[in-house]
């Protein structure tokens, strides 16, 4: 500001040179990004700091001041909340839904996309067109409901697995990954004379393993973060997953948030090193079935 | 077709290892799914072992034409298309607004990146439990931020309209990332060297982005802005968590789920009226189908002329 030698320094040695002008400008631009991108950070941040923060407060500490910093580190809420909201028990129960409605989708639904994507069967691309569609039609929520009441697994764990063995985008991303594997694989299996099952698990898994990974991932942070369906199909306690307990507990202590906070602290803080973890398969995944789709 | 290890009697196998998968789909999922429509001419209950009676229309006059609950509807109607279009105004043009500013070189655009998206992983449950906390009324730290230049709010549990805004807000907050992530993706599909050339042009940044960058990003642009729009219209579940069922502040969605399952959730079997809930879906689905072919529509005769 004080000086005026880079006005001249950027004028005098190259009149013609457009680059040289331009510069000062592009870096007010810079700066106006990155002013713009931290504005944005802080409203990202400023939410996820408070749960941060309110997790190790004292009630005494959040009711005088909601925002203040923390008298003492109280570290009891995590504990009062593990104990209270019957943590140890959603959690498995979260664990044990993930994994089989991931496992048992990735099972079927690998086979499925094989015998689709290297035309096998007669008849895949209708079948194809079927997994296509679900983008545009109507929910199946109400005759789902029928149907699992009507097979009396309501209120059962089986019943509320059977929901997540279905995932119509994962198959989409499944069989146009499957399609770019070089055929000659196949032909080299062929010779070998392998069975279909081996020829599936031991040459096809292995190469689409990328494509595999992303789907079980996406699927499972779906089953994982799950809660309409956990409120309507489970009433009893014993079976909650661990978003149904979260919100319970929201309601039994919803005055209490220094706990209430702990309690989701232990659950998002977790996932978020899962994400920035996985985050590769994650965002392709997403995009991939968001261009796909 | 080209199948032929093993031969003779394993060419079974392909059909045989599909039908699991294919079946579970159809049986949970596309035939629910049509079936949506036949219930809605039904008074079917939540209630096993009820005789379930066909009534035509009865469902679609009532929900449409009854007294004040259906005023209530047409409302969630409104409220739906508002959300949507709020949602999608704010959360297409801030995506890509975000996404062209992180695909510079800048330092920094990988945290940026994945702070962004970080909500979309925590699930609404999570989203809404921290906005709930975020926007506490007494003392938190969204009112101290209004306090200091004078302003109070009530937030979630203040007037309909008040609340159904901080709704949108958080609805942006937790989806920004998906914008912003598919938009990056169609950003790395262009190829530098046009850049390049357009800057050799001596074109400024704004040039640029009319230029080159907005008519190549054509197709992820149509991409976003139907998922976006589909999107919003079916969100309803941040409301389930942030607002509970409110009258004056519904969507449509919450609507279907509410008279469906009962508002209170996993309520008694009288207050789950799935005939009548399954036609408020189908009216749900018809405005989805009609705005979502509209877009579609009218953003490929754009991409033929853009891209022509």
């Amino acid at each position: 500001m004080s000086t005026t030698m880079p006005l001249d320094a950027r004028s005098a040695p190259n009149p013609g040179g457009s680059g040289v002008i331009r510069r000062p400008r592009r870096d007010a631009g810079r700066v106006a990004a990155y002013v713009f991108l931290v504005a944005l950070a802080v409203f990202y941040l400023a939410p996820m700091f408070m749960l941060v923060l309110t997790s190790v407060k004292t009630l005494p500490d959040f009711g005088k001041n909601a925002v203040g910093l923390p008298s003492t580190l109280n570290l009891g809420n995590f504990t009062e909340a593990w104990d209270k909201a019957n943590f140890p028990r959603y959690l498995l129960n979260t664990v044990i839904y993930t994994v089989a409605g991931t496992v048992i989708f990735l099972i079927s639904g690998t086979f499925l996309a094989v015998a689709i994507a290297r035309r096998f069967v007669r008849g895949g691309g209708v079948i194809f067109t079927l997994f296509l569609i679900a983008l545009f039609l109507p929910p199946a929520l109400i005759p789902q409901f029928q149907l699992i009441l009507n097979l009396g697994l309501y209120n059962n764990p089986i019943g509320y697995i059977m929901l997540f063995l279905v995932n119509p985008i994962g198959i989409v991303i499944l069989v146009n990954f499957i399609r770019t594997i070089p055929i000659d694989l196949d032909e080299a299996a062929a010779i070998e004379g392998c069975g279909y099952v081996r020829y599936v698990l031991q040459i096809v898994f292995p190469l689409a393993k990328p494509a595999i990974a992303t789907v079980a991932v996406l699927h499972a942070i779906g089953i994982w973060n799950e809660l309409i369906l956990a409120t309507i199909y489970l009433t009893k306690s014993d079976y909650y997953p661990i978003t149904r307990g979260l919100i319970v507990f929201n309601g039994v202590y919803g005055n209490n948030w220094p706990v209430l906070a702990a309690a989701v602290m232990m659950i998002a803080l977790p996932m978020s090193v899962f994400f920035v973890l996985m985050q590769r398969y994650i965002i392709g995944g997403v995009t991939a079935g968001a261009v796909k789709g | 077709m080209n199948y032929h290890f093993g031969g003779g009697r394993s060419r079974a196998a392909p059909y045989a290892f599909l039908a699991p998968g294919l079946i579970l789909y159809v049986l949970l999922a596309l035939g629910p799914s049509l079936a949506t429509a036949v219930y809605s001419f039904t008074d079917a209950t939540g209630l096993p072992g009820i005789k379930i009676n066909w009534i035509g229309l009865e469902n679609y006059k009532e929900f449409l034409t009854l007294g004040a609950a259906a005023r209530e509807n047409i409302g969630a109607l409104v409220r739906t298309l508002v959300f949507c279009i709020s949602v999608t105004a704010i959360q297409f043009s801030l995506g890509l607004l975000v996404a062209v500013l992180l695909n510079q070189k800048l330092r920094g655009t990988q945290f940026f990146r994945t702070l962004f998206f970080l909500p979309v992983i925590l699930g609404v449950t999570i989203q809404g439990l921290i906005w709930t906390l975020f926007l506490y009324p007494l003392g938190g730290p969204m009112q101290s931020v209004l306090g200091l230049v004078g302003l109070h709010s009530d937030f979630l549990g203040g007037q309909p309209t008040e609340a159904f805004a901080w709704v949108i807000v958080v609805q942006i907050w937790a989806n920004l990332g998906m914008t912003i992530v598919i938009f990056i993706a169609g950003l790395t599909t262009i190829p530098t060297e046009v850049y390049e050339a357009a800057r050799i042009d001596g074109a400024g940044r704004w040039q640029v982005f009319r230029e080159v960058t907005w008519p190549l990003l054509t197709p992820t642009v149509n991409t976003n802005l139907v998922l976006t729009i589909i999107g919003s219209l079916q969100a309803w579940q941040l409301f389930l968590v942030l607002t509970g069922f409110r009258p004056g502040l519904t969507v449509m969605g919450y609507v279907v789920y509410a008279t469906a399952f009962g508002a209170t959730s996993g309520g008694s079997g009288s207050t789950m009226r799935q005939g009548y809930g399954a036609a408020a879906s189908i009216i749900l689905f018809i405005v989805v189908l009609v705005i979502g072919m509209t877009t579609q529509y009218l953003l490929a005769r754009r991409e033929r002329r853009v891209l022509a």
